[in-house]
């Protein structure tokens, strides 16, 4: 019996010291970073699915990037010149560049990758129509030179991805092509596979990187189709962060994972905003005392702790976040029922037949229509309940995303519940210019000011690249929206992202959050 | 020969107004797939939108886009889709593939489960067993789908730890997969099952009230050879049915369980080629759908024909 014992003990102990040797060697494995996404990729093709190209940012990394500060630097590009008169900009190309196949990085890669996206990328038609000429000066710098003044390339650029010419070139239909291998990348991590049907990306070290060497061996980014599951899955371990384009984490999620104890979160204030839009082809809506009236209208504080959890700040007039360059402070908007009351009825709007609904000038009972999106229901409910308070009857009309962007282009509402994205916010003459300017269109945007104003600072800010001019026209667009007041922001939010406390080091920037170089390459696994 | 030369000709009838549908019907929704191709915050001249919008053929006259939709179709080429930038039958292919895993197994046990399960509840209604399965398979008839999945995801994916909560694989061998959809694939049988279950045990209790089972009886058969060798093939038809239609949307996926347990099936294709107005992959899809319920409706005919002597003695 006692012979038994020890034959078992012994193998007892062999069987735990293999044990012990295999988590050892597992220790020794390389650090795998996992990163849980919401951003459903389509299709392995990285210049034409709505989110691999974001994913990419960090495997073929643009000419330029947004760094920490909010501020548009050069990252493949050392150094960026551009012409006193805005038509030529030079981008000398970082020397120590190298695809993860050993090829240098060349500014013939550069021209290929611009020229391919004038040529192929439908929404970057500006850069076809515009472009005059691109050449290569000397070893390393690209040259564009552009019909007209073209203030803002830097900027554009820091979203288009570059591509090897050697592998590139040779794709017959770039549209069609997918390709869920290998892709060549020259960031400090390259694409590795893409497996839709496993829902991962993985992400591998780049072995010709010669920056920063990352601390982090592999990233493998998760996608969920469903929020709630992926919230799941980061409790459970399955995944160590979040990440969803210019968007937080659901606030109504953060106290459960907090409770687990191995979370941390980067807290960063949103470029992006949620806001309340006018139709401002519409009477009353074109009132500008109206709209005055309505920004007292709506319960800023509650309107914070309900939709947003107390994860941001109070909103001013001037609508852009204080987050963003440039802000100019304008009066904070406030609640003030008795003032928006007084307001309406001094602009005319009263409630003549006392049945509970104000009048507009034509004598007729107000009765907005109110364009509802699937994502922004709450948000609406609460703006109905707001505006209903002060005597005005909101009809919701609930649809689609898609119908939505039609009904919206074709002036169909009076009042509608949409937010910017901190890309949005920047382009065009930025400071969320682009969402109102009356000859602009995309998914987003309401242009709906044709003010020659307004239009003249946006024409100013794209006409120059003097900071201290640019400086000059953010504040005046500010204040021209503290003073006009075309919509209403309801809050500035913050962008949440958790984390596994076991890595270190995170560099969220404004534009991608947590997605770039500078964070991935900073990142370490202490535990 | 006439009688089935007449009923394809019927079904022929029935493709042809389904494919004019498939093409009417996503241009009857309001929205553009123009201004969807362009991104959230892609901002563009609407010179750039009209260009994009002529080389997708989207401004010609809608007349000369069905003409063109017909001509391609007859050369089976399914167009191009504008948002998943492949080509539609590829495209459809490779999803119709995990969609056929995820669903046939489903199908298949939800029917005979259901069906030999309602059949003993039809048949001994009173059993404290059939009650049971009664309430258990009224509770799972009357969930909605992503509530079932979301709460068995939640104890058996997350607090047990025994399956994984997302994909098709992980690594991709075969034990790997199964573990990836067990749980899909048994939340799709219990829902066929339930169905079945209903369908099947209203069936049986119509049954046992006939003449020829009280006969059986008085000739002294057994109550479990009255059933199944008599009851049952009787009682099936409707199953039969429901099973030529499930099998017809087998391949429009199963669009709830999809997106908790994040699949790439034919139900999330569908769902966001509808959500970005991608005219191609919505008839292309649909196209397939009606196809395979026309064929189910066919084969159902058929099998009618073959299991029951009184639709024979009929034609």
């Amino acid at each position: 019996m006692i012979q038994h014992k020890k034959k078992i003990a012994i193998v007892l102990l062999t069987v735990f010291s293999l044990f012990f040797l295999m988590t050892f060697v597992s220790h020794g494995e390389e650090v795998v970073l996992r990163i849980g996404s919401p951003n459903m990729v389509s299709t392995a093709n990285l210049v034409f699915d709505d989110y691999l190209p974001v994913f990419a940012h960090i495997s073929n990394p643009p000419l330029t990037k947004m760094n920490t500060e909010g501020q548009i630097v050069g990252q493949s590009a050392k150094l960026i010149e551009v012409s006193s008169d805005n038509t030529t900009w030079t981008f000398h190309l970082n020397d120590s560049l190298y695809w993860s196949d050993g090829q240098k990085v060349t500014p013939q890669d550069v021209k290929f990758t611009i020229e391919f996206i004038a040529q192929n990328v439908p929404w970057a038609g500006w850069l076809k129509e515009g472009l005059q000429d691109i050449s290569i000066q000397g070893p390393n710098a690209v040259v564009l030179k552009f019909k007209k003044p073209h203030t803002q390339i830097n900027r554009d650029l820091s979203s288009y991805n570059l591509l090897p010419k050697h592998i590139w070139e040779k794709v017959e239909s770039p549209q069609d092509y997918s390709n869920p291998g290998e892709n060549i990348g020259c960031g400090p991590f390259y694409i590795k596979k893409v497996d839709l049907n496993a829902g991962i990306i993985t992400m591998e070290k780049n072995p010709y990187w010669k920056g920063q060497t990352p601390q982090i061996g592999k990233i493998e980014i998760h996608l969920y189709n469903n929020v709630d599951v992926l919230s799941l899955a980061l409790e459970k371990g399955d995944v160590d962060t979040y990440y969803r384009y210019a968007s937080s984490y659901p606030y109504q999620n953060i106290e459960r994972l907090k409770k687990t104890g191995r979370f941390d979160f980067v807290e960063k204030l949103n470029i992006g905003l949620y806001f309340l839009a006018f139709n401002l082809k519409r009477t009353p809506m074109s009132d500008f005392k109206f709209r005055e009236a309505i920004s007292y209208a709506i319960n800023y504080p509650e309107i914070l702790k309900l939709d947003g959890l107390d994860y941001g700040n109070l909103p001013a007039r001037g609508f852009v976040p204080n987050s963003m360059d440039h802000f100019f402070e304008t009066e904070l908007l406030t609640y003030d029922l008795e003032k928006a009351n007084r307001l309406l009825g001094e602009a005319g709007y009263i409630d003549s037949d006392k049945n509970g609904i104000r009048e507009d000038l034509a004598g007729k009972d107000i009765n907005l229509t109110m364009l509802v999106e699937p994502d922004y229901v709450r948000r609406s409910e609460l703006i109905k309940y707001y505006l209903e308070e002060v005597g005005i009857k909101v009809t919701m009309k609930n649809v689609d995303e898609s119908t939505w962007i039609a009904l919206k282009d074709q002036y169909e509402y009076d009042i509608t519940v949409t937010r910017t994205t901190p890309w949005g916010m920047m382009v065009h003459g930025g400071w969320g210019t682009a969402y109102f300017d009356s000859r602009r269109t995309g998914e987003g945007v309401l242009h709906i000011i044709d003010d020659p104003i307004f239009l003249g600072l946006v024409d100013g800010l794209l006409s120059t690249t003097d900071p201290g001019k640019i400086k000059e026209l953010a504040h005046s667009v500010q204040s021209y929206y503290a003073e006009n007041i075309p919509a209403i922001a309801l809050y500035w939010n913050m962008i949440i992202t958790p984390f596994n406390r076991e890595f270190t080091g995170w560099q969220p920037d404004p534009l991608f959050g947590i997605y770039n170089i500078d964070n991935f390459v900073n990142l370490k696994k202490v535990f | 020969m006439v009688f089935p030369a007449k009923k394809v000709l019927r079904y022929i009838f029935a493709l042809f107004f389904i494919v004019s549908l498939n093409f009417f019907l996503p241009r009857a929704m309001p929205g553009d797939p123009v201004i969807n191709l362009l991104g959230e915050d892609f901002i563009a001249g609407k010179e750039a939108v009209e260009k994009i919008r002529e080389e997708l053929g989207l401004n010609r006259p809608i007349l000369v886009q069905y003409a063109s939709y017909w001509k391609n179709l007859l050369r089976f080429d399914f167009g191009y889709s504008y948002h998943f930038r492949a080509r539609v039958s590829s495209l459809i292919i490779s999803r119709l593939k995990w969609t056929f895993i995820l669903v046939a197994p489903s199908l298949i046990l939800g029917t005979i489960i259901g069906a030999l399960a309602g059949s003993l509840a039809g048949w001994k209604r009173k059993s404290k067993g059939n009650t049971f399965s009664f309430l258990f398979f009224l509770f799972i008839y009357c969930s909605p789908p992503f509530f079932i999945s979301l709460l068995l995801l939640y104890f058996f994916g997350f607090r047990l730890g025994l399956f994984p909560l997302k994909g098709f694989y992980t690594t991709g061998n075969w034990i790997d997969i199964l573990k990836h959809l067990f749980l899909p694939v048994l939340i799709m049988t219990l829902f066929s099952a339930s169905r079945n279950y209903m369908v099947m045990r209203g069936s049986v209790l119509q049954e046992k009230e006939k003449l020829y089972v009280w006969y059986a009886r008085a000739k002294g058969h057994l109550e479990d050879s009255i059933l199944f060798q008599h009851v049952f093939k009787n009682a099936s038809l409707p199953v039969i049915t429901l099973f030529a239609l499930d099998f017809g949307f087998l391949f429009s996926g199963a669009l709830f369980i999809e997106i908790v347990f994040s699949l790439n099936g034919m139900g999330t294709l569908i769902y966001q080629s509808i959500l970005s107005r991608d005219y191609p992959v919505l008839q292309g899809t649909f196209l397939t759908i009606s196809f395979m319920v026309i064929i189910a409706n066919y084969l159902t005919d058929w099998i009618y024909n073959w299991i029951d002597p009184r639709v024979r003695a009929n034609r």
